[in-house]
């Protein structure tokens, strides 16, 4: 027994997924499971794409479909790629939604910056639409010292990665393909050069109360 | 409100930056425990998990896609 249908039978299908079990099967029935399955990913890549229209602002609908169906199709292989990996904690359209909505945001994303130039700096001289360094220089203490920690504390990757994600504002993932790498690799990048500014402000003096930054 | 809206732009840069992100919940795990996490979130919106916290505070594109999906569901 596979793990999704051990899941699915242990909490109870409910009644409209209960053409999930039939994924797997090679004959009609998985084709109609597939179809439906498809079905639920537009539901989640339509929604996505929607709400994130504003980030296409020269689409119109068509269009708007077109992405929702590309992303709906290349989350569905996804998804049956990832079928045994189902354990049951969620619902299982739950569990496929969020499938569709990584897909279609991802595309949103690209499509949005298919066509703008990806800056990655290696210090605050270049810069759109960020935080400038005049901002910078107008502003405390604290962050003339983090303009310093930057140029400073960071390897050179580390640097790249955080002005082009917080102060270019680069999409991860735009940014992850650009770079030829993924999401999950860019956020540990930009996380261990958030500790190193942390902890090097703290030495320095300058960050001397870390629980005001540190609630979630 | 959001902190962006209570402080300057150069203030709301500087938080971005120096955020704590301990404990370190990778994008992938995050992914992974979305669905169940946005479930338990509709159910009770007190839910507390520290580690989903901080990372859809950090992660702009990892919060984006739990904010779509919990409107997907509430919808």
């Amino acid at each position: 027994m596979s793990l999704m249908h051990r899941a699915t039978s242990e909490i109870g299908a409910a009644p409209d997924e209960a053409w999930a079990n039939e994924l797997n099967d090679p004959g009609p029935p998985g084709h109609a499971a597939q179809r439906s399955l498809h079905d639920l990913l537009l539901r989640a890549t339509r929604h996505q794409v929607w709400r994130l229209r504003h980030q296409l602002p020269g689409a119109g609908p068509a269009d708007l479909e077109d992405l929702a169906q590309q992303a709906a199709d290349d989350a569905l292989v996804a998804v049956l790629g990832k079928l045994d990996t189902f354990e049951g904690r969620s619902r299982f359209s739950t569990w496929v939604y969020k499938f569709g909505l990584l897909h279609a945001g991802v595309a949103v994303r690209r499509q949005s910056w298919r066509h703008r130039e990806v800056a990655l700096p290696d210090t605050f001289d270049v810069s759109d639409g960020g935080v400038t360094p005049e901002a910078f220089a107008q502003g405390s203490e604290l962050s003339r010292a983090v303009h310093a920690a930057i140029s400073t504390d960071l390897t050179p990757h580390q640097r790249r990665v955080t002005l082009a994600l917080l102060v270019e504002q680069v999409p991860i993932d735009v940014l992850a393909e650009r770079l030829n790498t993924n999401r999950n690799a860019l956020y540990k990048t930009l996380h261990d050069a958030r500790q190193r500014l942390r902890a090097c402000l703290m030495a320095s003096g300058h960050l001397d109360d870390p629980s005001l930054r540190s609630t979630p | 409100m959001t902190d962006q809206n209570r402080c300057s732009p150069v203030e709301a840069a500087l938080d971005d930056l120096l955020l704590d992100t301990d404990p370190y919940l990778s994008c992938d795990d995050c992914f992974d425990q979305l669905d169940t996490y946005v479930e338990q979130l509709l159910a009770n919106p007190g839910h507390v998990d520290i580690p989903m916290q901080v990372h859809l505070k950090a992660c702009g594109a990892c919060a984006e896609e739990a904010e779509a999906l919990m409107d997907l569901l509430s919808s």
